[in-house]
Order: C-alpha cells, then sequence, then structure tokens
C-alpha cells in the first residue's frame, strides 16, 4: 500500500520560487518516480494560502504565468487534525515541507506538524527556529566551543531610531570588511560586503528593508567557502565538502547563486552559466576536509539539526582555521546534487529522508506527554 | 470484456493503424498482436503514430468505413421502426458490434492486395536484378550469419578491412532478400570486399540469401533461442544458420566454438574462433572494462596487440576472428591493429556513456541469453559501488520462455546488487529465479519503462553501473 506524502512549496518568504523549483524538481519527481507513494503537493501562495491540486506538480503552471488564473478559481485547502493530520479529507502519512526561508523552513511548519502528531522531514521545531536565526545559531556554536568569525547584531527598531549611532557601533566593535546579512534569510538574499562606514549604513539599511534582526560579521582573510551536506538524526552522515566558485564578483550572492549558474537549483549542469558553479568535491589543503567535515558534524549536533541540514563553513587558508557561518535546516536542489556525487541518488534520498521523519516521530511517541494527578479534584 | 468498449473511442482507427506501422506492416503478427490487446488506450506508449501518406490514406479509408456502417446501422434502424420489424433492430446491433473486427480486419484488406499486385512483384524484379549485380561484382565477399552477434562482426569487419581496402557492407538491419538486393543497387562496383549480414526467422532463410550473395567466407557468430517461435524448434534454428555450410569451403567458415550450440553441431572444421583461439592464432593478457578490450593475438613469430572500444569479454572471440581473417585478406598486422582501435562501440549495444558520476551501460538492443550472460559478467566484475542491471526479459523465447528467465534470474543475483524489471509477462520467471538463487540485493519493478528511462538520472548515484539490457516495444507485453 502506497504512503500518502504531502509536499509543501511556496510561502510567505522571499525565497519562495527556490522552494517551487526544490519542490517540484527534488522532492515531488523523485518521490513519485519511487513509486513508494502518493504525493499530494501543498502550494502556499505568497499571501499565505494553502491550495492544492495535482496540476501542481507541473512546473509549466508557474513558469507559463497561468497560476494566477489557477489560484482564482482554486479551493483552499481543508487542514484536519483528526488524532492526525488529513488535507481536503485526505489522510497524510509524511509531511515534505519543501520551503525555505520564512513560515516554512523557520520552525513555524514544523510547530503545526508538530501539534497534529504527523512525522515531518527535516529538521523539528526548535532546531529549525535556531538554524534560521543567524545570530542564535552562532551564538549556540559558540557555547558549543565551535569557532566563528566574530559578530555583533542589531535590530531593525535599534537602527532605525538611531542609524548613525548603531552603525558607528557596529563599525568600532569590528574590524573591516564586513558582512552585513538579514538574520533569517536565505539564498544570500539581502546581504552586501561592506568595506567603510559609509558603505556599512547602506548595507544596514537594506539589510533592515527584509528583516527585523540584521546580523554583522567580519570577512574571514584568505576564504575559501564550503558547504556540506549532513543527513541523520541521531548519527549525522556527511555527503561531500563542496566548494562554491563565485565569478570574480565579491563574494556569492543570489545572482551567482540562481541567475548565472545556470539555474542549478533547477538540476542545470555545472557546465552552464557561471562556468564551475561548485567544486565537488572541493580540493581543499590537506586536512582541511576532515576538519570542516568534522566541524559540520558538530554544528549540526549542536543545534539539534534531525533528518537533514547542510552547513556553511568559512576557511582560512593561511592559518587553516575552520568557522561556522551558516545552516540551512531545508536545503535546495543543491543538497540533493551533492547527495549524488556522494553515491546517493535522488530518489534514494527522499526515501532516506522519510525514513528518518518516521524514526524521529516513532522515538518521539516514546515521550510521556500527559501526567496522571489529583490537581484538578480540588476545584 | 471489460475494456471492448475501447474499441470504439475515436482514437481507434489510429491505434489500429500504429500497431501495423510498429509491426513494419507485418500482417501475422499486427493479428497476433491485436488478439493480445485487451485495453486499446493502452498500447501507444512508446511513440506516436507516423502520419506518413499511406497512414493518411489508410485512415482515410478506414474512417469512410465506420461512417458508412453507422449510417447502415442507422438506417436498417429507421426501417426497423418505420416497418416494425424488430428483428433489423438486432442486425444494427450485431453490425455495430462487429465494427471494431470489420475495420480491424478491413485495413489488412487493401495491404495484402497492394502486396499481392504491387509490391510482391516489384520486389522480386529487384531481387532479380540484385542476383545478376552481385554474380558480375568481382568483390571478396564474407557472409555473418547467426541467431546474435551479426551486427558487431558486421561493423567490425567493415571498420578493419576499411582501413586498407575498399569495403561496403549491408546497412542496419537490411539482411531480408529484397534489403540485400536493395543495398546490392548501391553499389559501385569497385569495392574490394562485400559483408552480408543474413537474417533468419525461418527454415531456409540462410539459404535463400547465400544463393543471392555467394560468399566465399562467412562467420557463424552464435546460435540461440531468438526468433524460437518462427523456427518452431532449436533443431530448426541450428540446421537453418548452417546452411551456410553448403556455399562456403570449410576453411572459409569461422564458427563461434563459445556458442554453445555452435560448438556441439554437424559440419565441424578445424577454423573455430573463441576468447581463446582462431585457428592457430592464440589469444592471451584479456582485459576488459568500461574503456574497451585489449588482448594480444599470437601464431609463430607474428604478434597483434588488440584494442577496441568495446565492452565485455564475448567481444574478444569475435574480434579475434575479424582480425584472423583481415589478416588472411592480406591486411598489414599494423593497418588491423589501427582499425580496431578506431572501434567504437555499436548504437544501443554495451554502449557505454556517463551520467552523473555513474556509468550507463546501454544494451538495449540486445536480445538474446548469451548477451544477457556476457553483460552481467561484465556488470559483476565492473569493480562499481553499485551494480544496477535493469531489463524487461527477452521477447520470442517460444516454448523456452519460463527456464530461459529463471537462469536469467539466477545470473543477476550473482552479478547486481540493485535489479529494475519491467512489469510484462515474464517478470515472475525472473523473480522466481532471483528468489531461488537467494538474492539479497534491491529488486524494483517498474509499470511505465519509458517513464523509468527518461528519468534515468534520478535513479543513479556518482560510482554506479548501470546495465540496461534489452527493450521491448509496444507490440510485447
Amino acid at each position: 500500500m502506497k504512503q500518502t506524502i504531502a509536499v509543501y512549496f511556496g510561502g510567505r518568504s522571499t525565497e519562495h520560487d527556490i522552494s517551487i523549483i526544490t519542490a517540484l524538481s527534488s522532492v515531488i519527481k523523485p518521490l513519485e518516480l519511487a513509486g513508494n507513494y502518493r504525493v499530494i503537493p501543498v502550494y502556499i501562495t505568497k499571501e499565505g494560502r494553502w491550495v492544492s491540486a495535482p496540476a501542481l506538480k507541473d512546473i509549466s503552471l508557474f513558469s507559463s504565468g497561468k497560476i494566477d488564473a489557477f489560484l482564482q478559481k482554486a479551493k483552499p485547502v481543508q487542514v484536519t487534525f483528526d488524532g492526525g493530520f488529513a488535507l481536503n479529507g485526505t489522510r497524510i502519512d509524511v509531511n515534505f515541507p519543501a520551503m525555505h526561508g520564512s513560515y516554512g523552513e523557520d520552525g513555524s511548519l514544523m510547530g503545526v506538524f508538530r501539534m497534529a502528531g504527523i512525522p515531518f522531514v527535516g529538521a523539528d521545531m526548535d532546531a529549525s527556529v535556531i538554524a534560521m536565526d543567524k545570530v542564535l545559531a552562532k551564538q549556540v556554536a559558540e557555547a558549543n566551543d565551535i569557532p566563528t568569525s566574530k559578530f555583533v547584531f542589531t535590530t531593525r527598531d535599534a537602527f532605525l531610531a538611531d542609524q548613525p549611532g548603531e552603525t558607528k557601533r557596529v563599525a568600532t566593535e569590528l574590524s573591516f570588511p564586513l558582512f552585513v546579512k538579514p538574520a533569517h534569510l536565505g539564498s544570500s538574499i539581502g546581504i552586501t560586503r561592506v568595506t567603510d562606514s559609509d558603505e556599512l549604513h547602506n548595507a544596514l539599511e537594506v539589510a533592515a528593508h527584509y528583516d527585523t534582526k540584521i546580523i554583522v560579521e567580519e570577512a574571514v582573510p584568505n576564504l575559501i567557502e564550503v558547504t556540506i551536506p549532513l543527513m541523520g538524526n541521531k548519527h549525522a552522515k556527511p555527503a561531500l565538502v563542496e566548494r562554491p566558485l563565485a565569478t570574480g564578483d565579491a563574494f556569492f550572492d543570489f545572482e551567482n547563486k540562481y541567475i548565472r549558474a545556470g539555474g542549478k537549483k533547477t538540476g542545470g549542469s555545472k557546465h552552464t552559466g557561471s562556468q564551475g558553479y561548485s567544486e565537488l568535491p572541493a580540493k581543499l589543503p590537506d586536512g582541511l576536509e576532515e576538519a570542516s567535515t568534522a566541524t559540520a558534524i558538530d554544528v549540526y549536533k549542536a543545534l539539534g539539526l534531525q533528518g537533514m541540514g547542510r552547513v556553511d563553513l568559512l576557511i582560512d587558508s593561511k592559518s587553516k582555521k575552520v568557522y561556522f557561518n551558516e545552516v540551512n535546516p531545508l536545503p535546495g536542489s543543491l543538497y540533493a546534487h551533492n547527495w549524488r556525487a556522494a553515491g546517493v541518488s535522488t530518489v534514494e534520498l527522499v526515501k532516506d529522508l522519510i525514513l528518518l521523519a518516521e524514526q524521529r516521530h516513532a522515538e518521539h511517541a516514546k515521550t510521556a506527554t500527559s501526567f496522571s494527578s489529583s490537581f484538578l479534584r480540588q476545584f | 470484456m471489460k475494456y471492448f468498449w475501447t474499441r470504439y473511442l475515436p482514437s481507434y482507427p489510429s491505434v489500429l493503424l500504429y500497431m501495423l506501422q510498429d509491426t513494419e506492416y507485418r500482417l501475422g503478427r499486427y493479428l497476433q498482436w491485436y488478439f493480445r490487446v485487451r485495453d486499446f488506450r493502452t498500447v501507444m506508449k512508446r511513440r506516436t503514430l507516423d502520419r506518413t501518406k499511406k497512414v493518411k490514406l489508410l485512415l482515410l479509408a478506414l474512417w469512410i468505413l465506420t461512417i458508412a456502417v453507422v449510417l447502415a446501422a442507422g438506417w436498417l434502424t429507421g426501417q426497423a421502426l418505420a416497418t416494425a420489424q424488430y428483428e433489423l433492430l438486432l442486425l444494427a446491433g450485431v453490425v455495430i458490434l462487429l465494427l471494431p473486427f470489420l475495420l480491424a480486419f478491413g485495413v489488412t484488406v487493401p495491404l495484402f492486395v497492394g502486396w499481392l499486385l504491387i509490391q510482391k512483384p516489384r520486389e522480386a524484379q529487384i531481387i532479380r536484378r540484385a542476383r545478376t549485380v552481385l554474380r558480375d561484382h568481382p568483390a571478396t565477399r564474407i557472409a555473418v550469419v547467426g541467431s546474435f552477434g551479426k551486427t558487431t562482426a558486421k561493423e567490425l569487419l567493415k571498420t578493419v578491412l576499411g582501413e586498407g581496402l575498399h569495403v561496403a557492407a549491408t546497412p542496419g538491419n537490411m539482411n531480408t532478400p529484397i534489403g540485400i538486393s536493395r543495398f546490392a543497387h548501391t553499389l559501385k562496383g569497385i569495392e574490394d570486399v562485400l559483408i552480408f549480414e543474413l537474417g533468419e526467422e525461418k527454415v531456409g532463410d540462410v539459404r535463400r540469401l547465400a544463393r543471392l550473395t555467394n560468399p566465399e567466407y562467412a562467420l557463424v557468430t552464435g546460435i540461440n533461442e531468438a526468433h524460437l517461435s518462427s523456427f518452431g524448434s532449436l533443431e530448426n534454428t541450428i540446421s537453418t544458420i548452417f546452411e551456410i555450410a553448403d556455399f562456403v569451403e570449410p576453411t572459409k567458415l569461422y564458427k563461434n566454438e563459445d556458442s554453445a550450440l555452435v560448438a556441439k553441431a554437424k559440419n565441424k572444421s578445424n577454423l573455430w574462433f573463441s576468447t581463446k583461439r582462431v585457428g592457430d592464432w592464440r589469444m592471451s593478457h584479456v582485459e576488459t572494462a568500461i574503456s574497451g578490450t585489449t588482448f594480444l593475438m599470437k601464431k609463430g613469430k607474428e604478434t597483434m596487440r588488440i584494442q577496441t572500444n568495446l565492452i565485455g569479454t564475448h567481444t574478444v572471440g569475435v574480434t579475434a576472428a575479424v582480425a584472423a581473417l583481415a589478416y588472411r585478406l592480406g591486411v598489414p598486422i599494423a593497418t588491423i591493429e589501427a582499425g580496431m582501435k578506431k572501434v567504437q562501440p555499436f548504437e544501443h549495444r554495451m554502449q557505454p556513456r556517463p551520467l552523473h558520476g555513474a556509468w550507463i551501460v546501454d544494451d538495449t538492443y540486445n536480445g538474446n541469453s548469451q548477451g544477457v550472460a556476457a553483460g552481467l559478467e561484465f556488470l559483476k566484475k565492473s569493480g562499481a559501488k553499485r551494480r544496477i542491471y535493469v531489463t524487461p526479459g527477452l521477447v520470442e523465447q517460444g516454448s523456452k520462455t519460463m527456464e530461459v528467465h529463471q537462469t536469467i534470474g539466477s545470473q543477476i543475483a550473482k552479478a547486481a546488487d540493485v535489479v529494475v524489471l519491467m512489469q510484462n509477462s515474464v517478470t515472475e520467471h525472473i523473480l522466481s529465479g532471483l528468489h531461488k538463487a537467494k538474492f539479497k540485493g534491491h529488486i524494483t519493478i517498474v509499470e511505465n519503462p519509458l517513464q523509468f528511462y527518461t528519468n534515468l538520472d534520478q535513479f543513479v548515484a556518482a560510482g554506479d553501473v548501470v546495465l540496461m539490457q534489452n527493450d521491448w516495444t509496444d507490440n510485447y507485453q
């Protein structure tokens, strides 16, 4: 008997479009090819409306722009918490979020699934919340003796209340060049590299436009940037160390990641677009591959990630020091691409992730959630 | 009966023509397929109807016939109601009931008449003229005969002899009297060597083609159960293939000793070839990998260092036979060696291609048990991280279907880690062989082969070797 898997994508996030590609190319397609699952697509609109129909599995609905007309006719999904989880009356066995960024990857959706008591793929709510807050993640890493580049953070309110003061504070506490990032966004959106106070002020303004919390980090000298996908619950299994390659720009921004790279998240070849989006496996100086993998596993454990995740690291190639940069609890298509190079096919990968979701759910079920007492009798 | 209504779908006439086109207008095969089909919605899977002029004419005829029959039924109904002769209503019902069969069989009538009155006499004339062309041609003729391996042998001969001589070979599967005759009319008369692939489906086929081509040399590549349904028995297959022995001197007939049925056959001569020897030549240092095959051939003081891009030790025997024949025809050793290096894997025959760090070995044109065994032997020794074997099984195995596929199942069990089977009538036999051999790997059964093939990238990972053997067209289920 086939299991019913609901795949969630889109959402109220700046990474809405990336999420659609992740879901259609790296999740729904391999799930259907695996032959063991009945797949229900759940598209969350930019306004937060949930719709579900088989037609949503077809990328042409989105690429042709027909999605707007489709949504006008589509009925919202009816969600039932009936001791399990049902969509439009169909019982769901496992939820598979393919969301990026806010209201999806940041723990919000995981909270809904936890409430329903249904297995779901990827990190749990608490780990997602930490992972998707770059400040919190770095603080947790530091508390676990995992090196991070020096950073400070501010909030939109604090910055808007005293822009020159906050800019000066940041510039005083850190040494240029710096990276200014919205604390909760992924896909390199809103990130700016700055070399002086004027640029810093402008960058803080940009970041404040996207987020309520802003992190500013010192740049790592002699930089090698690497990323490592991991999979597992109690034991994190690493894929290959991958080195993203930018095209001469100062850093690896959204343009480099998704546009010039020939749309790698859509499964494009590394030989298209930017002529080499990444080096896989990364060719690193002696010992750095092992050190990177060990740090990635430490981060995965420290943040409490489960199911899957991707850890981004920064390496100072001279001092050979490895720094934790950020973590992605629901990575996109690059994740599957790396695993395939590591010897796990895309079909196997989604099957493994569903198995991990079920194992964690079974583990959680062992935890007592009730306590008998005579407390109520006194009233 | 559940799907009888699918014969009344508007697509039904197109489906009939698709079946005719797919069976190359061979009426026997078309009718066999027609009787096997239950649900006519599921016939066109691999491709769509190619709307040639012939198809358009036949489609028009089928629609005219359909409209005529429907009008006749309507008229009968009208008459029945007007004259109260209600038995006419019954007749109208019968006419509508028979309509699908009228179309299915009716379409064969113009084809049969056209074949009888136009095609057959025209083909006879082409063959007659070709006989004269071939009789007068001064070239050395080499025939390639066997149930399997003919294309490989033919292409090897063409590439290697073509290094020093002017060579022509029958293209593709032009291995019937009309195919070879059409090829004969393309010859310029200046060729040094002519290579003929002789096809066989029934007793007497090889004799007919040998009479047409008058070969001086011949290679018997192997004998197996292929076309067993049309031959009736293996004995008939063997005797048909050895019809070539009546046309070629025993010392010029190269026979594959590695093929058990060839080795057992009568008319033995000393000219055998195998992975170990060809006549007086001895082979050694055989190595095969995804990049190709290498070996040494020695006879007295002569040594040939053979290197091809073909995969599998099963290619050694036929490669060596071609090298030995080329040497016999006076081609210098250096030229033979250079020619061999140019031999590329043939399309869909143990043809490797990389995919996301995996190797896909496409052997989908293979259709015999020897090829399966050879491919699995290669897979077993490939050293891959994961050895994946993909097959629908073999067609036309007649009464041996169950036995052949159980054997394949047990062979897979020793060679693969993952097996992907295309769901069809022989799947259960392969599964039975796998279970008997206590296969411990992973089994996937695919209902839609086309979907699997087109999404292969989702199933493979770096380090895999995927061997895809055989492919069933829509007329096999």
